[in-house]
């Protein structure tokens, strides 16, 4: 059974249509990236998946069951989900930061069982945070905050991790670092998706691509398989060469489209 | 950690309190004090204490606790330090409440009408301040509509003071806006105890969610917290607390800025361990602020409101001017 499976969701806001008949499956060990131009519905697609949002048609379904009559509780054990960043409202240290991952199973900072501490400690390890515990998180460079995120997510150790442009400002080290740390958590067995904005990240790292365009899917595949010049040039208008050498594609932009 | 500091706030404000038991204007030692509150030796020591003493004091730390505690929990849902019962108009909304039974006699009808018409205020502007801040999610409107809803409140309060028939009614309604817990009795404060321990209940059973909403009221729901509940939940509590708070005592400000302000370096900066020790300091703070009320040889005597706002304004203006707001 897949662990997320959308059928036909749809969402309207005032009138105008944002994601339209939108369908696919996430399986487990997979990097799924969603990518698409600004305003094409990336992340209302997220938030119906998740049932953070009600879908004027579809249903999205987590482990065969429909997302929107869970409980918040029964959908966080689920599915961990990384909004695009906000800043913390308190300078909280790193430890409670990512605590928090642990809240659906009734814990909360300084409040730990025994199951969440290992939990955390397992989550601290991945993200490579050893010795960042007892930092104010706005102590911390965008890289290493970007970092604590992807923990406190991982913490909770659901079977589903969705999130909404993580590497968005990074400079590219720190990019590759966070991309990499999703692929990790891909391949450890969960089902990943991720919102990306940066293709050449998305060529490097997903195991799979789901085009949007004005709301619609228009694409879903491996890299090899959908990243293609024709397709850059309709959904994102820019003009590009693609190269595949092996498993490998890489991308040059030449600019927009004419 | 929290611990430790939850004990020296209850400890201290046990401290504060024997000691407003200790000071006043008839002097008493501390073995007569002792005694009387005993119930043994001297009638007349035993009536300042039991009369007078204890309940005023008693008033003075509940009502700070309840302002701490509530200034702690609107704090923590809005993502805001500068969130607090008095500066959100919620306080000066229920002593209008409060004021208008007054000044239509209403407050004869039973014992429980100037409470209950305290919290009405208080929720109504607590869901007020909500709804508000959940349309525009941004610190700076919300604390305008806090202002806008302060203002209005002062400009019916000055109206029914404008018209107020007699001398009598006017020197209550200038209690009820400067806020004091003079002349206090056990009565009172069972009237009161209540809502307020109702409220106080509500915010403690949720104050988990507190903490999740530092993340953001989207990551929080992604880590399974029930937002819908957890507003009500902080609206409810916050305006049962406050508004029974304002019944005992009239309006009194900032106490829930300051509280908080205060204490959230020993808890690790966590707005749902904040909630305690921001009661137990609130109570403490306005503990000390009335003795002090009571020891400085003025001819009328300075009402609590009054010394608290001295006190607070300027540490808000402080915390505005340096605090970087949430947007």
């Amino acid at each position: 059974m897949s662990v997320l499976e959308a059928r036909g969701l749809a969402y309207r806001a005032e009138g105008r249509p944002l994601v339209e008949d939108a369908s696919f499956r996430l399986e487990p060990g997979e990097l799924t990236m969603l990518i698409g131009p600004n305003g094409s519905g990336k992340s209302t697609l997220l938030r119906l998946a998740l049932g953070l949002l009600a879908p004027d048609a579809g249903e999205a379904l987590i482990d065969g069951a429909n997302v929107r009559g869970l409980s918040p509780v029964a959908r966080a054990r689920k599915a961990a989900y990384l909004p695009q960043t906000r800043p913390l409202a308190w300078p909280m240290p790193v430890r409670d930061v990512i605590a928090l991952g642990r809240f659906a199973y009734g814990a909360a900072p300084g409040r730990l069982s025994a199951e969440d501490t290992a939990a955390v400690a397992r989550a601290i390890a991945a993200c490579r945070l050893a010795g960042f515990e007892g930092r104010a998180a706005d102590t911390l460079s965008g890289g290493e905050l970007a970092r604590v995120h992807l923990a406190r997510a991982l913490a909770a150790e659901a079977p589903l991790l969705v999130a909404d442009e993580p590497v968005a400002a990074l400079d590219p080290r720190y990019q590759h670092e966070v991309a990499q740390l999703f692929a990790a958590a891909a391949h450890d067995g969960r089902a990943v998706l991720t919102v990306m904005h940066d293709l050449t990240l998305a060529a490097r790292y997903a195991d799979r691509l789901i085009w949007m365009k004005d709301g619609r899917i228009v694409a879903d595949g491996t890299v090899a398989d959908t990243m293609t010049a024709e397709r850059l040039a309709a959904v994102f208008g820019i003009e590009a060469d693609v190269m595949a050498s092996g498993s490998r594609v890489s991308l040059t932009v030449a600019g927009p489209t004419r | 950690m929290t611990a430790r500091a939850n004990t020296l706030f209850a400890l201290a404000l046990t401290g504060a309190v024997l000691l407003a038991l200790l000071l006043g204007s008839v002097p008493l030692s501390p073995v007569r004090v002792l005694s009387a509150l005993g119930l043994q030796g001297n009638p007349g020591d035993a009536l300042v204490v039991w009369q007078i003493r204890l309940p005023r004091a008693l008033a003075a730390a509940v009502v700070g606790a309840a302002l701490g505690m509530s200034g702690a929990a609107l704090q923590g849902l809005l993502r805001n330090p500068l969130a607090e019962p008095g500066i959100l108009g919620v306080s000066a909304t229920a002593a209008l409440f409060a004021t208008f039974v007054l000044f239509f006699g209403l407050a004869g009808a039973g014992p429980l009408i100037l409470p209950l018409a305290a919290i009405a205020g208080a929720l109504a502007a607590t869901l007020v301040v909500a709804v508000a801040a959940l349309r525009t999610r941004s610190a700076v409107t919300l604390i305008l509509v806090g202002i806008g809803l302060s203002s209005f409140s002062a400009a019916l309060m000055a109206l029914l003071m404008n018209l107020a028939p007699n001398p009598f009614t006017l020197a209550d309604m200038i209690n009820w806006t400067l806020g004091t817990v003079a002349n206090r009795s056990f009565a009172d404060l069972a009237y009161a105890a209540p809502f307020l321990a109702v409220g106080a209940a509500i915010l403690l059973a949720t104050r988990r969610g507190l903490a999740a909403l530092a993340l953001g009221e989207e990551a929080a729901e992604g880590v399974g917290l029930d937002l819908r509940r957890q507003r009500l939940a902080v609206i409810l509590g916050a305006g049962l607390a406050t508004g029974a708070a304002v019944s005992l005592a009239g309006a009194i400000g900032f106490v829930g800025i300051v509280a908080p302000h205060l204490v959230r370096p020993f808890v690790g900066y966590d707005p749902a361990r904040l909630l305690v020790p921001s009661a137990l300091l609130g109570g403490l703070v306005l503990v000390l602020a009335d003795i002090g009320v009571r020891l400085l040889p003025t001819d009328s005597e300075l009402r609590l409101g009054v010394v608290a706002a001295l006190i607070g304004a300027p540490i808000f203006v402080w915390i505005a001017a340096r605090g970087r707001l949430v947007r």
